[in-house]
């Protein structure tokens, strides 16, 4: 089960350094995500985990470092054409599209994928509104899978806090990616709703897209996740199977020291 | 060489003035984060207060002048304490730049009710003489006006600089909360920023009226001149604002000494725009302007409203029938009216577009109108071009000038995108009014024919009615398949977050680009149907004011909704129409119809409406849809 399709490394981080002012938030950090893995990102809060997700799709430029996604750089590029290649991330707060229905927010999520161009959608041209139909038939399965289909018109805003984290995974299911980056999507849900999204994270998993996700929800993490990596003040300190982490003599010093500290 | 100093001397005096302005600018930018856009109508309600005082009621000069400016300060405090300062808890920054804008139009149609549309002047404090030092013929105003502009600013310096006040003054300019948390009472030191700005406008709206003829509305000439001159100097700063003010004066009269006075505005505003170009935030930038991310678009508007399926069908079915039947109804006097409303509609549809979706303001809107207008009306008259010819070719020019625009726009964000906007639209203005030649000047455009496609010609009010309405139907649709499809997920996500958006993907400039393309080429169209079916094109017609007066028709029908804001174009059209005598208030009722609507009514009327009506459907049938904020569902 924990054994990936295939060991190709589907994104690869080299020796990523970035500084902000004094303040190390990431120092050399390596990791291999393998195709087919759902691999979590742990660490203490500030151990830099957002700021990796942040390094690796090119929001903030590293000081030094490389990130080759299915072989391919990325430096240089911007978030949009990272997108384009099949690296999808989601926010640590749900940056929902206030505005648009809740099923209109997933449907944003397949703008890459959209072929009609935009004056045959104003024509109301027949194969742009058979694709907008066929879109809109696989945001609803989708926002089905996720247990929150009856939200589909809605306000993207209005809803409770834990079905806008889950409505913000689907939306970034529904670009297809290769692999997607979620930013503590089970934070601010309650424990059906974490168990729903553990039943997605498999579902996505076992689909052939490569998961890697930042958690604080160890239960959830140590249930679903292949590979772990720890993070500690922006250093790897540990990676391997849950069962291994759990072991970890430095892992839980990281935690335990944190929490005595704190 | 006298000739020279002589100019100079001018520019100076006058830079001073826009110097002034401008200090008030940078005071409110500094605490609030906003740009006050009615800063310059104080100038002039000074001024006219002060004729008032003078020339009715027989005071002093000097007596009127400091009543005058009194009396600023406190319709400064009044309008600051009842708008400006509740609503930017509220509102975010895009919708406090249409505010302050439709505070302009309010004051200068109230001054409009009360002055009347004639121009004033009010005699120099120190007699007419001018002194003659060195050659040079200095009027004595000059002083007053050099006196007031280092006082002003020695003042301003000292208060933000030396004293407890500036210190909270400054506190709330670099963080708000945090000058919350310290006790300091922000709306208090908003207002006091406010009334600030406009006592310093009164004041030099005072010391340079004995040297300028000024009506209801030379306002809006100060607020340009004084938010140029920030722009150039840079936002915020207050070296800059008076630099920029100075710089800004000495070259628009250089090029009216030098060239024409027709020309002046255009320089100043190739000089706005070349700096937003080469340095956009401004020669003497303040440290960084942080507030803009603080108070920011999370505060735009969430409702939603869409009408589907068979609703919008029935919609659209009674109007489309209301739409053919109506010229039955109306008396043919109204007709022209009805025209007008199709004709501006298909401008504010493509302004929705820009702002409603893509969340862009544009307050040069006008400018493309203009373009259009005159390219067609002029290729049509001059040159034997078909109308329909000359409308095409002013639709591809307002195309071009989109693109170079939106190329300069492109690095900018938030205020500085709608001051570049704003400055596009009266640089077009100044250049419509100064090619006499071409355009027929400040007089307009005469004979323009009626417009025609092929030997179809529509010069009788039914056909071009016709005309119009067919247009904006086949528009709507257009649009609505547009903006209901990827294409318009992609312009709202860029609206509400563009960092979301090119997470997924989205190309964020493009999309901007695309927004502003659809309405240039809109607002071209409307202005090339406007000359044809006036058959005369003046530049008040295509000007600033009609940039306002769209952005108030959108607001007030609804942003967002492409048909709401046809309620809006119908109502600050028909309504002065209807009641003809009422047609004096028809400026003030704008303006306050525009802060209003942004105030209190954030989809507009047909938001509004629209939104009542599906919670009263939502609350009759046991809600199907409707979110339930308990757990999860099986």
């Amino acid at each position: 089960m924990s054994v990936p399709q295939n060991g190709a490394a589907a994104l690869e981080a080299v020796r990523l350094t970035k500084s902000f002012g004094g303040l190390r938030a990431a120092s050399d950090v390596s990791f291999v995500v393998p195709h087919g893995s759902l691999t979590a990102l742990i660490g203490p809060n500030g151990a830099g985990k957002t700021t990796i997700f942040n390094l690796v799709t090119n929001f903030f430029t590293p000081d030094s470092g490389d990130v080759r996604f299915y072989g391919t750089p990325l430096a240089g590029r911007s978030p949009g054409e990272i997108a384009a290649l099949g690296l999808v991330r989601t926010f640590q707060a749900a940056r929902i599209f206030p505005g648009m229905t809740a099923l209109e927010n997933v449907l944003a999520g397949a703008h890459l994928h959209v072929r009609a161009q935009p004056w045959k959608q104003m024509l109301w041209l027949p194969g742009a509104r058979r694709e907008e139909r066929s879109l809109a038939r696989r945001a609803e399965a989708l926002l089905d899978l996720a247990g929150i289909g009856r939200f589909r018109d809605a306000a993207a805003t209005e809803l409770p806090m834990g079905a806008q984290k889950l409505l913000e995974v689907i939306r970034a299911l529904m670009a297809q990616p290769r692999l997607v980056l979620l930013d503590e999507p089970a934070a601010g849900l309650n424990d059906n709703e974490t168990a729903e999204l553990a039943a997605l994270l498999r579902a996505v998993r076992d689909s052939g897209i490569t998961v890697m996700v930042v958690e604080h929800n160890m239960s959830l993490v140590m249930g679903v996740a292949d590979q772990v990596i720890v993070l500690d003040a922006g250093s790897v300190v540990a990676s391997g199977t849950p069962m291994e982490i759990q072991r970890n003599q430095r892992v839980i010093e990281a935690y335990v020291g944190q929490e005595a500290a704190a | 060489m006298e000739e020279a100093a002589q100019i100079i001397i001018g520019g100076l005096l006058q830079g001073s003035v826009f110097a002034i302005v401008a200090l008030g600018f940078s005071l409110v930018f500094r605490v609030t984060g906003s740009i006050n856009l009615s800063q310059g109508a104080f100038c002039i309600l000074a001024a006219l207060a002060a004729v008032t005082l003078e020339q009715t009621l027989g005071w002093p000069v000097a007596l009127a002048a400091a009543g005058a400016i009194a009396i600023t300060a406190a319709a400064g405090f009044a309008v600051g304490a009842a708008t400006f300062v509740p609503a930017l808890a509220r509102l975010p920054m895009s919708s406090m730049l249409i505010l302050t804008a439709g505070l302009l139009t309010t004051l200068e149609g109230l001054s409009l009710v009360i002055w009347g549309s004639q121009p004033y002047a009010l005699p120099p404090f120190s007699g007419e003489a001018p002194v003659t030092l060195l050659g040079v013929r200095l009027p004595t105003q000059g002083f007053w006006i050099a006196g007031a502009a280092v006082l002003i600013i020695a003042g301003v310096w000292y208060l933000l600089m030396r004293t407890a006040v500036g210190e909270a003054l400054r506190a709330c300019a670099e963080n708000p909360t945090a000058a919350r948390l310290m006790g300091i009472d922000v709306s208090r030191m908003t207002l006091l920023s406010f009334t600030l700005a406009a006592l310093i406008a009164g004041i030099g709206g005072i010391v340079v009226a004995p040297i300028i003829s000024f009506q209801f509305d030379t306002g809006r000439f100060f607020t340009i001149s004084g938010f140029s001159a920030v722009a150039i100097g840079g936002l915020g700063s207050m070296v800059g604002a008076v630099a920029g003010g100075v710089m800004l004066g000495v070259a628009e009269q250089l090029a009216a000494g030098y060239i024409s006075s027709l020309f002046a505005n255009g320089i100043a505003l190739g000089l706005l725009i070349l700096t937003l170009l080469v340095r956009p935030s401004g020669l003497f930038a303040a440290r960084r302007t942080r507030r803009e991310d603080v108070r920011d678009e999370h505060r735009v508007y969430h409702a939603i409203v869409r009408l589907e399926g068979r609703g919008a069908l029935v919609f659209g079915a009674i109007a489309v029938a209301v739409l053919l039947a109506l010229p039955w109804f109306v008396p043919d006097a109204m007709m022209s009216s009805l025209i007008i409303t199709g004709i501006l509609f298909i401008g504010v549809l493509g302004l929705d577009i820009l702002m409603g979706y893509t969340g862009q303001v544009s307050l040069g809107q006008a400018g493309f109108m203009a373009i259009g207008g005159y390219t067609a009306a002029i290729l049509a008259t001059n040159f034997g071009w078909s109308p329909l010819l000359g409308t095409l070719a002013g639709i591809l020019l307002s195309l071009v000038c989109a693109v170079a625009l939106s190329l300069v726009t492109m690095r900018l964000r938030g205020h500085y995108l709608a001051l570049a906007t704003l400055a596009f639209g009266l640089l077009v203005d100044s250049l419509t009014v100064g090619l006499t030649d071409v355009t027929g000047g400040p007089s307009g455009l005469v004979g323009v024919p009626s417009f025609a496609i092929g030997p179809i010609e529509f010069d009788t009010p039914a056909r071009m009615y016709y005309l119009v309405a067919a247009l904006m139907l086949a528009l709507v649709l257009v649009l609505l398949g547009g903006v209901r499809a990827s294409f318009g997920r992609a312009l709202q996500a860029v609206r509400t977050d563009q960092t979301a958006a090119s997470a997924l993907g989205v190309n964020v400039p493009r999309h901007k680009m695309a927004a502003l393309a659809i309405s240039a080429a809109l607002a071209s169209l409307s202005g090339s149907l406007y000359a044809f079916y006036f058959h005369f094109l003046s530049p008040e017609m295509v000007g600033t004011s009609r940039s306002l007066e769209m952005i108030a028709m959108l607001v007030l029908g609804g942003e967002g909704t492409l048909v709401g804001s046809l309620i809006g174009v119908a109502l600050l059209t028909l309504l002065p129409t209807i009641f003809q005598p009422l047609a004096i208030y028809k400026t003030f009722a704008e303006g306050a119809f525009l802060v209003l609507a942004v105030r209190y009514l954030p989809g507009g009327i047909f938001g509004t409406l629209a939104h009542r009506l599906s919670t009263l459907r939502a609350a009759s049938p046991p809600p199907a849809g409707a979110p339930a904020s308990r757990g999860m569902a099986p």
